[in-house]
């Protein structure tokens, strides 16, 4: 969609039933909102990054095309944040939380390869967070994940995570979840 | 053969208007946020007539630096001129009125229509269409249909802001005394203030005054709202506005900033001691450049608004604009301001940190839109629309001695911008011109 995705060795049948186990685990969590059970699954050096879209002419493009690592973002976070953002959704006092809010993440198009980096591989999907809140609001967001999934003595831990969407305005108040 | 926009001609005022809000009983009605009728009121005589807030000049860098934006709803584009200066246009072609420019921001020599060609440079002149002959052969005038000019363009310390009324006061007078507040964060070191790269936006559906409102003069809903923020980025809750010494509440034909004088109070929910460290570092040189008083004004417990959608908070160096899509719905535009001579360490942890805080991934910002989504939604009910709300904290806190400039009240637990803001909204919905608009001004217009 944004991002010419690097040539890689394709990853091995298991592998990629491994990987894609993982990500289906992943969002199973975050609709369960098993939120420190998903920190686990984290890296502690992870990079979770989702950029702001903008809108330019084909002749006017930003450093990635879309994006640029140095504007604004929806995320630009490392483990602190996001432990911030999980205490946040536990407090008692997360008002806009109570009611709870709905979750389901639909994860597609998993391809699994082989990345340079020692026991990584660059994992390529897409997603679609449906949210409810209250008796009828309703929020998608749908986009592309780039990940580096490494193989660890604890096991497939999330190093890095690119998230576009195709939006450059975003059609909803909030992102209270993960993508 | 002049291009620029012409004032409008303004309806009459809605007759049934009075009963949507008293100001000086402290009450409005839940209609101002949900009624068609008083939205369509407010497109021509807030938002054809007032300053409206376009661009950081730090975004238009260059001869041909362009971004586009909207002025109430109507589209525009903000170009930097050759000379140095900047204008602002419509952003539709004369011809059939397709927009000229579908990119957010970029660097041109000029803006092409894609329906018939037509084709303007930078300040906006004709200079060309496709089939060009056939206009020559109906004696066509390219200087009469260039891009519509917005009337009135000029900046603030690196704000700019434009009106499409060419009778609108100047923005020095719109402003008045506010700049002298403004300079507490947009003018605090030499070399100001830029904007970081790029433009966060999203989408509420709520009406535009209950944010615009929020950012004038609403510390209030800080305690409450964002308590599990607070205890997410600080591990405790939000520091106890009460308990501060000192605080005001000052407005100015409608915009508003309430403060503490905590200088921290603000930066501190970011959760980056290097943040509080450099506000600390600067305040000597700021009390230099601007005065002990705004030295503690810097980063403090703090918030604003310029009317009618232009709003920032110290500290936490968000800068946004409501933009109104109807009653019941805003497009949210934000930004992230810095002062240029920061170290780039500095920059980028306040880019992360009113993203972590004030963005639509914030933590701080989350609860906000839910509230103000359901003050806008619970007006559907005609009945619910009908009843007074109240607005009346702080009724008679009005300082008549101060040396400070502008409308000053005690404390900033205090819904004086408040009701100032409405009442100025009121007044605007009320005036066929800028005339008729009265001033309730009662405080100083320059500092002393």
């Amino acid at each position: 969609m944004f991002t010419k995705t690097p040539d890689l060795p394709i990853a091995s049948m298991e592998e990629l039933f491994e990987l894609s186990a993982f990500l289906h685990k992943e969002a199973r969590l975050l609709d369960e909102e098993r939120f420190e059970e998903w920190l686990e699954m984290l890296h502690e050096e992870i990079h979770y990054w989702m950029p702001g879209i903008e809108n330019r002419r084909r002749e006017n493009p930003l450093k990635e095309g879309f994006y640029d690592k140095d504007h604004m973002a929806y995320f630009d976070d490392r483990m602190r944040d996001l432990q911030r953002r999980v205490a946040r959704f536990r407090q008692p006092s997360a008002w806009a939380e109570n009611p709870a809010t709905r979750n389901v993440h639909i994860i597609s198009n998993v391809e699994a390869f082989i990345a340079p980096e020692a026991d990584t591989y660059m994992v390529c999907s897409t997603f679609t967070s449906i949210r409810s809140r209250g008796l009828d609001e309703e929020y998608v967001i749908y986009g592309r994940r780039y990940d580096r999934i490494q193989r660890t003595e604890g096991g497939l831990k999330l190093l890095k995570r690119l998230i576009l969407i195709p939006n450059a305005t975003l059609s909803c108040k909030n992102i209270n979840t993960f993508l | 053969m002049s291009n620029i926009i012409k004032t409008l001609d303004v309806t009459d005022a809605l007759p049934n208007l009075k009963k949507v809000c008293n100001l000086d009983e402290g009450r409005i009605s839940g209609e101002i946020f949900y009624s068609q009728e008083i939205y369509e009121q407010e497109l021509e005589k807030v938002f054809a007539r007032c300053w409206l807030f376009v661009a950081h000049e730090s975004q238009l860098v260059k001869t041909g630096d362009y971004i586009t934006t909207t002025m109430g709803e109507d589209e525009v584009i903000v170009v930097r001129q050759k000379n140095g200066s900047i204008k602002v246009f419509l952003n539709a072609c004369p011809h059939r009125g397709n927009k000229v420019c579908f990119s957010e921001s970029g660097s041109t020599r000029g803006f092409i229509c894609n329906y018939h060609g037509w084709s303007f440079d930078t300040a906006g002149n004709l200079v060309g269409q496709h089939e060009s002959g056939i206009y020559e052969a109906s004696e066509f005038d390219k200087s009469k249909w260039g891009l519509k000019e917005v009337a009135q363009v000029d900046s603030y310390k690196g704000l700019v802001f434009a009106t499409f009324d060419p009778e609108a006061p100047s923005l020095k007078e719109y402003l008045g005394p506010m700049t002298w507040y403004l300079d507490a964060l947009f003018d605090n070191q030499e070399g100001g203030t830029e904007f970081v790269g790029g433009c966060i936006r999203s989408t509420y559906e709520c009406n535009w005054k209950i944010a615009a409102e929020n950012f004038v003069g609403d510390i209030l809903h800080a305690g409450w709202t964002h308590d599990s923020a607070a205890r997410a980025m600080l591990g405790g809750a939000v520091a106890k506005v009460s308990d501060f010494p000192e605080s005001y509440s000052v407005n100015w034909n409608g915009h508003g900033y309430e403060f503490a004088l905590d200088t921290v109070g603000n930066v501190a929910v970011l959760g980056e001691s290097k943040l509080n460290r450099y506000v600390h570092t600067i305040k000597p040189s700021v009390a230099e450049r601007l005065g002990e008083f705004r030295s503690n004004m810097i980063a403090s417990v703090s918030s604003a608004t310029i009317f009618p959608n232009f709003s920032f908070l110290p500290g936490q160096n968000t800068v946004r604009v409501w933009q109104p899509r109807g009653p019941n719905k805003i497009e949210l535009f934000t930004w992230v301001v810095v002062n240029k001579s920061a170290p780039e360490e500095i920059k980028e942890m306040w880019r992360k940190g009113a993203m972590m805080t004030f963005s639509p991934t914030g933590v701080f910002e989350m609860d906000d839109g839910e509230n103000w989504e359901y003050c806008t939604k619970t007006a559907k009910g005609k009945v619910t629309a009908k009843q007074d709300l109240f607005v009346g904290l702080g009724m008679d806190t009005l300082l008549e001695e101060t040396p400070l400039p502008g409308n000053v009240y005690e404390g900033q637990l205090n819904e004086a911008n408040s009701r100032a803001f409405y009442q100025y909204w009121f007044d605007l919905l009320n005036a066929k011109s800028w005339t008729e608009v009265p001033n309730r001004n009662k405080g100083k217009a320059e500092a002393e």
